[in-house]
C-alpha cells in the first residue's frame, strides 16, 4: 500500500475531490497551516531523533572499539611484562625444579661412583695394588720407616721426603695471617690512644658475644685443658699415629678460641698477645727453615746428617720430624687464633 | 656370647641411626630456630650416644672403647652448651618472635 502524505487531507487535489463530492471544506487556511507545521515538526523531530540515535550508536561503537583497543593494549603490556619478569617469576620456579632434579642426580651419581670405587678397591694387604708398581710409592713404603724413623709413613713423607713442600705451606699460613692483619686490623691512633673505629669495634664485640655466661665458663673450664692436651698429644704423636702438626695445631687453636669465647679478651690476653703471636710464629718458621736447610745440604742419601733417628715407635725418634711437627703445630694454632680474634674485634 | 654382643650392638647402632634420621627430617621440616635447634641437638646427644654405645659393645673393653666413651662425654658436654648459646643469642637478637612462641625470663642478656 502506498504511503499517504501526512497532509493528504489538505492537498489541492483532495480539496478538489471533496469539493466535487460535495463534502464540506476545511474551515480555513490557518488550520491547514497549523496542521502542516505540526506534521513538519513531527517529521523533523523524528529525523533529529534518528540522527541522534545514529550518532549515539556511532559513539557507542567508537567507545567500544576504544575499550577493546585499551584491553588489547593492556593484554599486550601484561604479556610483555611477564616476558620481562620471566626470570623472576616463572624462571625461578623452573630453575628451582631444575636445581632440585640436578642436585638429586648429582648426589646419586656421586654416591654410585664412590660405592663402585669402594667395590673395586683391592683387598686390604693384597699384593696386586696399583701402588706397588710405582717405584716412588714403593720406596716410601719399603724404606720409609728405615730412612725417616717415622712409623706413620704419611708424616715421614710430608716432613722428611717432601719437607720443602710443608715449609711452603707453613709460610702460606703465615702470609695469610699477615694479609688478614693488614686488611682488618684496627690500630691505635698516632698518639697511642684508641681511635673511634677501635672503640666502635670493641663496643660491637661487647654487644653480641657471650659475656660472663656461667654455663659456658664452667664447661670451658673442663674442656679447654682437655682440648689443648689432646692437640699436644696429636702433635707429639704425629710420627707414630695418624695426626701431625696441622691437625694438632688446629685442635689447639680451637681450644684457644673456646677459651676466648668463654672468658673474654682480658683473660686470654694474659698469655696470648700480639707479641706472643709474633715471637712464636717467627721462631717456629725460622727454626723450620734452618733445620731444613741443614738437612737439605747434609741429609742426602749418602751423607751423615748427625741427627739420630732413634728407634721407630718411641716419642723421641725419627730425627727432625718431631721438632718440625711442633713448629708447624705452633704456626697453625697461632694463625687460627689470630684469624678469629681479628675477625671478631680487629686486633689480638 | 659373640652373637649376643653383635645383636645388642647392632640394635644400638640402628636405634642411633633412626634418631639421626628423625633429627635430620625435623631439621628440614621445622621453620623456627628453636625448634630446629632442638631437632639438631637430638642428633648430637642421643643419636651419637647410641651409635657409639653400639660400637663400644661390639668392640669390647679396650683402649679404643675408652676413646669412644671420651668422645661421648665430650659431645654430651659440648653440644648442650652450644645449643644454649645459640638459643641465648636468638632471644637477645629477636626477642619479639621468641615471646610469641614461648615464655621468656625478664633478665636474659648477653
Amino acid at each position: 500500500m502506498s504511503r499517504i502524505r501526512p497532509d493528504y487531507e489538505m492537498t489541492k487535489w483532495r480539496r478538489f475531490q471533496r469539493f466535487v463530492n460535495g463534502e464540506e471544506l476545511p474551515e480555513d487556511e490557518r488550520k491547514r497551516q497549523e496542521f502542516l507545521h505540526a506534521a513538519r515538526e513531527k517529521s523533523a523531530r523524528r529525523e533529529e531523533e534518528q540522527a541522534a540515535f545514529f550518532l549515539r550508536q556511532k559513539e557507542e561503537r567508537a567507545s567500544f572499539r576504544k575499550y577493546w583497543k585499551e584491553q588489547e593494549r593492556r593484554e599486550l603490556e601484561r604479556a610483555l611484562k611477564e616476558r620481562e619478569n620471566w626470570a623472576d617469576t616463572k624462571g625461578v620456579k623452573l630453575f628451582r625444579r631444575f636445581y632440585h632434579a640436578v642436585s638429586i642426580i648429582i648426589c646419586i651419581s656421586v654416591i654410585a661412583v664412590l660405592l663402585a670405587v669402594v667395590a673395586e678397591l683391592p683387598a686390604f694387604g693384597s699384593g696386586g695394588t696399583p701402588a706397588n708398581g710405582n717405584e716412588v710409592a714403593e720406596r716410601y713404603i719399603v724404606k720409609g720407616q728405615e730412612e725417616t724413623g717415622a712409623v706413620n709413613i704419611v708424616t715421614g713423607m710430608i716432613l722428611d721426603y717432601r719437607a720443602f713442600d710443608t715449609l711452603g705451606e707453613s709460610h702460606v699460613l703465615f702470609i695469610a695471617a699477615c694479609t688478614v692483619l693488614i686488611l682488618l686490623r684496627i690500630d691505635h691512633g698516632a698518639d697511642g690512644r684508641p681511635t673511634q673505629a677501635k672503640l666502635e669495634a670493641e663496643e660491637d664485640d661487647r654487644q653480641f658475644e657471650p659475656k660472663n655466661d656461667r654455663i659456658l665458663q664452667k664447661t670451658a673450664f673442663f674442656l679447654v685443658p682437655c682440648i689443648i692436651i689432646f692437640g699436644i698429644y696429636v702433635i707429639l704423636n704425629g710420627h707414630i699415629s695418624p695426626g701431625g702438626g696441622f691437625s694438632g695445631g688446629a685442635i689447639i687453636g680451637a681450644g684457644l678460641i673456646l677459651h676466648l669465647n668463654a672468658f673474654g679478651f682480658r683473660k686470654t690476653e694474659r698469655f696470648f698477645t700480639y707479641r706472643v703471636f709474633q715471637t712464636v710464629t717467627l721462631c717456629s718458621l725460622l727454626f723450620y727453615s734452618a733445620a731444613k736447610c741443614y738437612s737439605f745440604y747434609c741429609g742426602a742419601n749418602h751423607l751423615e746428617s748427625g741427627i739420630p733417628l732413634g728407634t721407630p715407635g718411641s716419642i723421641l725418634s725419627s730425627g727432625l720430624i718431631l721438632p718440625l711437627n711442633i713448629c708447624v703445630g705452633c704456626v697453625v694454632a697461632c694463625t687460627m687464633y689470630t684469624f678469629y680474634a681479628i675477625f671478631r674485634k680487629g686486633g689480638i | 656370647m659373640e652373637w649376643l654382643r653383635f645383636i645388642t650392638g647392632g640394635a644400638c647402632i640402628l636405634f642411633g641411626l633412626a634418631v639421626a634420621c628423625i633429627s635430620v627430617i625435623g631439621n628440614f621440616k621445622f621453620k623456627y630456630v628453636l625448634n630446629r635447634m632442638h631437632a639438631a641437638a637430638m642428633n648430637d646427644t642421643l643419636g651419637i650416644l647410641f651409635v657409639l654405645l653400639g660400637l663400644i659393645v661390639i668392640n669390647g673393653w679396650n683402649f679404643t672403647s675408652l676413646k669412644l666413651f671420651i668422645i661421648i662425654c665430650f659431645f654430651w658436654m659440648a653440644s648442650p652448651v652450644t645449643a644454649h648459646l645459640v638459643a641465648r643469642l636468638e632471644v637477645v637478637t629477636d626477642r619479639e618472635r621468641v615471646e610469641k612462641e614461648c615464655e621468656v625470663a625478664e633478665d636474659v642478656r648477653l
